[in-house]
């Protein structure tokens, strides 16, 4: 094993060491014991096949836009756009899915997913463009482009395409669902994971197979790692930017799969509740690896589901300073690690 | 006369050694107080490092410096500073968002309760700029000024700091030829008012015109001391330069009947931040040679590879190339040769563009191919290449440039920092390469590699090939042959060419 | 509608609303010209709005609330100097996870003491200058101690930024590090000068908001702490610039609230959305050209 492998296997585990012990304090402080509270969660969740399936429907989309996001970061593009990207392409998922359904029948699902990607992709071309042309930091166009999509769809939602006073779409017809694990087993009763789940996993695997299989995921890793020797390596940088970009940010989309064919059948203003923001802390935690995005995505599912387990115990936003803490500790202790154990800087 | 001049600095016995590689041995002399003392020498020869422990910025191994007389080890520039011994460095330390003022007293700033005290300041700063004619203004943004003037306000700085002693790195390297003639001005006007001055250059008309005393550099060592008004020039040229190995490669060059020009320079500008950097340079190169540029570094050798590669534009003149590929190997190995997280085979694949899968497997071949090609020393074929030692590095760029079977290959310093083994090995494959009726572009300050090497040799001096040799002329015959022969590339390269 | 717009209430109504945006965009502004990038102001707004919410529930003395709220806002800038400026780790990451940090703390607490997952009780708000804010309608802008504050700091950031010592300082590290420390400037120092500043100043952005409404709620920030963002780059990163982008931001917010109450030809989701496209048309280049301190975002 190198000593990189080590090194990033140390910071993982002692990150998460420490933010363990971290919520420990803080739980213990406000009187609560912190063995019973990870002990009710992990009985909650694990000791259900319901608890398990709701980890699994949480951790589905933490996958597919932790995906898009690995693309883009891979490529030391700072996408902090998820969020507005993904609400756009799951918006525009929903009203082709429910506009079109005559016409096109079951077909209309992936018409529907490619016009999301599309619209995601979309999104995604101007901070790329803006960076690509003008020099423009993603990050503050990124971050604009969220609100701008936002009080856009809010618009379009509000003013044309909502259910009266509602904040959501029209419901696609029932065929055109996604089944539910619990059709297959009874285990998972009562659940929404759905199979949109094995597609997650599919679709990390392809990005796996993408980053370290292919050239375009050799270049988008160059680019990334160094963009001056890349060019000297013959790379066309700015090419491997815009779509990195634009694929990322498509990909985002796709998490509309699980809430709308897989769950509620619409698209309902602020589904996402800050799904872009946390994918960003599964994504770094799982450094930008997609197979580790299943696990890390897994682990924030798990706690995302856990929280409402634990909801009378001690109150569910205990998980949202716990995600948050994982994700400042894996960033602190991976600089101490880098300068401690792999003598770098 | 002699036993009245005052040293005001004095080296006594420095050494300075990093890891193997000794910077400065054993130098000793003496700086006259009011004097403007040139201190001359190759790229690498120490004079640099020289400087930075006099002005606190290396520690030296052992040795002293007298400062008046007085042993003075400063721990940091600030050190120096107060001192009264200011620098001026090659690389500016402005800040352009800053006005002349601002990077005037950033750092000492005069305040009264937290507010700088911006009247009187102001008006110490412009006697400071009348008295010396340094022609700038106060308020004005470092952006929007030209590079001499930039240079100007960092010597306003170190007046500011009522520095006594000046040391200047390579000050004209960035100037016009109007320019210089102003900065001599400025630096007689100094030793007027009777600072002194230490000049670091690489231009002989600097010594003639200025200088009231020489030190020659050379691989760390003093080796040659001169009043300015006794300069044996000949002599001088030889003594930066040194004993030169210059036996050839003795491999076989073929000789091909058809040759084809790849690259063709003619009366090429280029400029960089509105300074010429090439100014007018003019040289072919054929295949079946190998083309050797040689000089001291920053006459525009980076610069023509830009101009080749098309990362910067040319301004006028005209360049061609006539090759599908060109294959480079950069002189900066890590920074632009290689991706050093991946490794050998990954490193190839990603430079031949024929494949879209990257399979273990063939990058595995790829790797073997090469390591058993060039020779290279390493346990593991999946290591990042940043693992490698240097000289395996080199090889591992060296092989898969050479691999890439383009007709054209630039080299810029083919074997910096390589070990012995490696560059006669990288030697071997660069001959090896020109009789498969390549043309090779060399660029090296290294000059021993240069006449190994070439099949014609071309001396860059201030953004031109000032002249120009072929292989009869360095192909010595016997030993007074080469010392014409050194003397006058010598002379070429420091710009006092005939 | 015009006379709703022309009144003094909505002048009155515009000069408050400039308060928290000014407020945070010379928060940002402070640490930007240090070179540190602060994203997270939208966070450090939360959690010192949540802190002043509770201290002042529990302790009922205004005052000691806004400087005990200052220093939770101060504690957590020390922790992001400590990561961004001593471990040097990426300024927009740390950005990220400040926010969800402070957000789900400030809601996490907020379920906790007062078992609610939309707002705190009410408490009774800053009290305002004597007789002054009896006046009526100006008097809740001009007898409003921390409006008055956000007003001043607009004539204090420009002479802080460029006649003092220190606002050379932190401009000098924010522009050439190299070059600061080689004339003997403590750039890490200074940074974290910045840094300080700017959780301080936000944090009284955050605790205007919350004493305003006499409330903490969730998604009250709403966003202005990425306006303050916006207003910084429209701005240019100058303080009087800034002080025009908050106003016309304020103004903004002011029409979205009398069309909302007036009935509108323009959607407020349009109105929400220009500080937004305007920042971007900024940056392309098409209104003005703007540009950040040089080592903005670079750790050094």
């Amino acid at each position: 094993m190198s000593r990189k492998v080590k090194a990033n296997i140390i910071s993982i585990t002692v990150s998460l060491l420490v933010t363990i012990l971290l919520t420990s304090l803080l739980l213990t402080v406000i009187g609560r014991n912190p063995i019973q509270i990870y002990s009710m969660l992990a009985g909650e969740v694990f000791g259900t096949g319901y608890g398990f399936g709701q980890a699994l429907f949480k951790a589905t989309p933490l996958i597919i836009c932790g995906c898009g996001l690995a693309l883009c970061f891979q490529a030391s593009l700072f996408n902090i756009g998820a969020e507005g990207q993904l609400n756009v392409g799951a918006f525009v998922m929903s009203v082709i899915a429910y506009t079109f359904d005559d016409y096109l029948g079951l077909m209309v699902m992936p018409a529907a997913i490619a016009g999301g990607f599309a619209a995601s992709a979309l999104w995604g071309l101007i901070p790329a463009y803006l960076k690509i042309k003008r020099g423009v930091s993603e990050v503050i166009t990124t971050i604009m482009m969220n609100f701008i999509a936002l009080a856009l769809v809010n618009y379009l939602l509000i003013e044309f395409l909502a259910v009266k006073s509602t904040v959501r779409t029209e419901k696609i017809m029932e065929v055109a669902f996604i089944p539910k694990l619990s059709e297959y087993s009874s285990l998972f009763q009562g659940s929404s994971a759905n199979v949109t789940f094995f597609f997650a996993i599919l679709l990390a695997i392809l990005m796996y197979y993408v980053f370290y299989r292919t050239r375009f995921g050799y270049e988008i890793r160059s680019v990334g790692l160094n963009p001056v020797a890349s060019r000297y390596l013959g790379v066309r940088t700015n090419r491997v930017i815009l779509w990195s970009f634009l694929i990322g940010a498509g990909l985002t989309s796709f998490v509309g799969i699980n809430f709308i064919f897989g769950y509620k059948g619409y698209y309902e203003f602020g589904f996402s509740n800050n799904l872009g923001f946390t994918s960003i802390a599964v994504t770094l935690l799982a450094k930008n690896n997609p197979i580790g995005i299943i696990f890390t995505a897994l682990l924030f599912g798990v706690l995302d589901y856990g929280g409402l387990a634990v909801n009378t115990a001690v109150p569910k936003e205990i998980m949202l300073v716990f995600q948050a803490l994982v994700i400042l500790s894996i960033l602190a202790v991976d600089k101490t690690v880098k300068i401690y154990y792999l003598k770098e800087e | 006369m002699r036993s009245e001049t005052i040293h005001i600095i004095e080296f006594r016995n420095i050494t300075k050694r990093f890891g193997n590689f000794t910077a400065n041995e054993d130098i000793s002399f003496g700086i006259v107080k009011n004097s403007i003392h040139s201190i001359i020498g190759e790229n690498g020869a120490g004079k640099s490092t020289l400087m930075k422990i006099l002005f606190g910025m290396y520690a030296s191994d052992t040795g002293d410096i007298l400062i008046k007389g007085i042993p003075s080890r400063f721990r940091s520039p600030l050190e120096a500073i107060a001192n009264n011994i200011g620098m001026l460095h090659q690389h500016f330390e402005l800040i352009e968002e800053f006005t002349v003022f601002e990077n005037v007293i950033l750092g000492s700033e005069p305040v009264r309760r937290g507010a700088i005290e911006i009247q009187e300041t102001r008006r110490r700063i412009i006697e400071l700029i009348d008295k010396y004619n340094l022609g700038i203004a106060p308020d004005e943004k470092i952006c929007d000024i030209s590079i001499s003037q930039k240079q100007k306000v960092e010597i306003l700085k170190l007046l500011f700091r009522n520095s006594e002693i000046l040391i200047f790195d390579e000050p004209t390297s960035v100037l016009s030829p109007v320019e210089v003639e102003e900065f001599f001005r400025i630096i007689r006007k100094f030793k007027e008012m009777g600072k002194t001055i230490i000049l670091i250059t690489h231009k002989l008309n600097e010594i003639k015109e200025l200088s009231d005393r020489v030190s020659v550099l050379r691989k760390g060592r003093l080796v040659y001391e001169v009043d300015a008004e006794s300069l044996d020039l000949d002599l001088l040229s030889r003594e930066i330069i040194g004993q030169v190995e210059t036996a050839r490669i003795p491999q076989a060059r073929e000789e091909f009947e058809e040759k084809e020009i790849l690259l063709s320079f003619r009366d090429v500008t280029l400029k960089k931040d509105n300074v010429e950097k090439l100014r007018g340079i003019t040289f072919t190169l054929s295949s079946g040679e190998i083309y050797g540029i040689c000089g001291v570094e920053g006459n525009g050798q980076s610069e023509i590879t830009e101009a080749i590669l098309g990362t910067e534009r040319c301004h006028s003149g005209e360049l061609i190339i006539n090759a599908k590929g060109i294959s480079i190997v950069p002189d900066d190995r890590i920074g632009k040769g290689m991706i050093k997280e991946f490794s050998i085979g990954e490193n190839v694949m990603l430079r031949e563009r024929d494949s879209i899968r990257f399979d273990k497997k063939r990058i595995r071949l790829k790797a073997r191919d090469l390591i058993d090609k060039y020779d290279v020393r390493l346990s593991d074929e999946t290591a990042a290449l940043e693992s490698l030692s240097g000289g395996n590095q080199q090889k591992v760029i060296f092989g898969r440039e050479a691999g890439l079977d383009n007709k054209l290959m630039v080299l810029v310093h083919p074997t910096r920092g390589v070990d012995i083994n490696s560059s006669a090995f990288i030697y071997k494959i660069i001959i090896e390469e020109r009789n498969k009726n390549k043309g090779i572009l060399i660029i090296s300050s290294d000059l021993e590699e240069i006449l190994k090497l070439s099949d014609r040799i071309g001396v860059i001096y201030k953004g031109k090939i000032v002249s120009e040799y072929i292989k009869s002329e360095f192909e010595f015959s016997d030993d007074e042959v080469k010392k014409k022969f050194m003397t006058r590339i010598g002379k070429a390269m420091i710009g006092a060419a005939s | 509608m015009i006379e709703s717009i022309l009144s003094l209430t909505f002048l009155a109504q515009v000069l408050r609303m400039f308060t928290p945006y000014y407020l945070g965009a010379s928060a940002a502004n402070f640490s930007e010209r240090g070179g540190v990038i602060n994203i997270a102001i939208e966070g450090f707004k939360i959690i010192s709005a949540f802190s002043y919410a509770f201290f002042t529930l529990s302790f009922g003395n205004p005052f000691l609330s806004l400087i005990l709220s200052v220093i939770v806002s101060l504690l957590f800038s020390l922790l992001y100097a400590f990561l961004t400026i001593k471990l040097k780790i990426n300024q927009i990451v740390t950005g990220v996870g400040f926010n969800l940090l402070m957000a789900g703390t400030a809601k996490f607490l907020m379920m906790l003491v007062y078992q609610s997952s939309s707002n705190t009780p009410n408490f009774q708000q800053i009290p305002g200058l004597p007789f002054v804010s009896d006046i009526p309608v100006i008097g809740k802008v001009a007898g409003d101690y921390i409006i008055i504050t956000g007003f001043a700091l607009v004539f204090i950031s420009q002479y802080v930024l460029f006649r003092t010592r220190l606002g050379l300082r932190l401009r000098s590290v924010g522009e050439n590090p190299e070059a600061a420390e080689t004339l003997g400037v403590k750039v890490r120092l200074y940074k974290m000068y910045g840094v300080l500043v700017c959780g301080a100043l936000s944090a009284l952005g955050g605790i205007w908001l919350a004493s305003n409404q006499s409330s903490f709620s969730d998604g009250m920030i709403a966003g202005r702490g990425y306006i303050a963002i916006a207003a910084m780059i429209i701005g240019k990163w100058r303080p009087v610039n800034i002080f025009f982008a908050c106003l016309m931001f304020a103004f903004f917010e002011g029409l979205e609230i009398t069309l909302q109450i007036s009935g509108s030809f323009l959607p407020s989701q349009i109105i929400q959305m220009l500080p937004y496209l305007i920042t971007i048309l900024v940056l392309i280049g098409f209104i003005g050209k703007t540009k950040p301190p040089a080592a903005d975002g670079i750790p050094y």
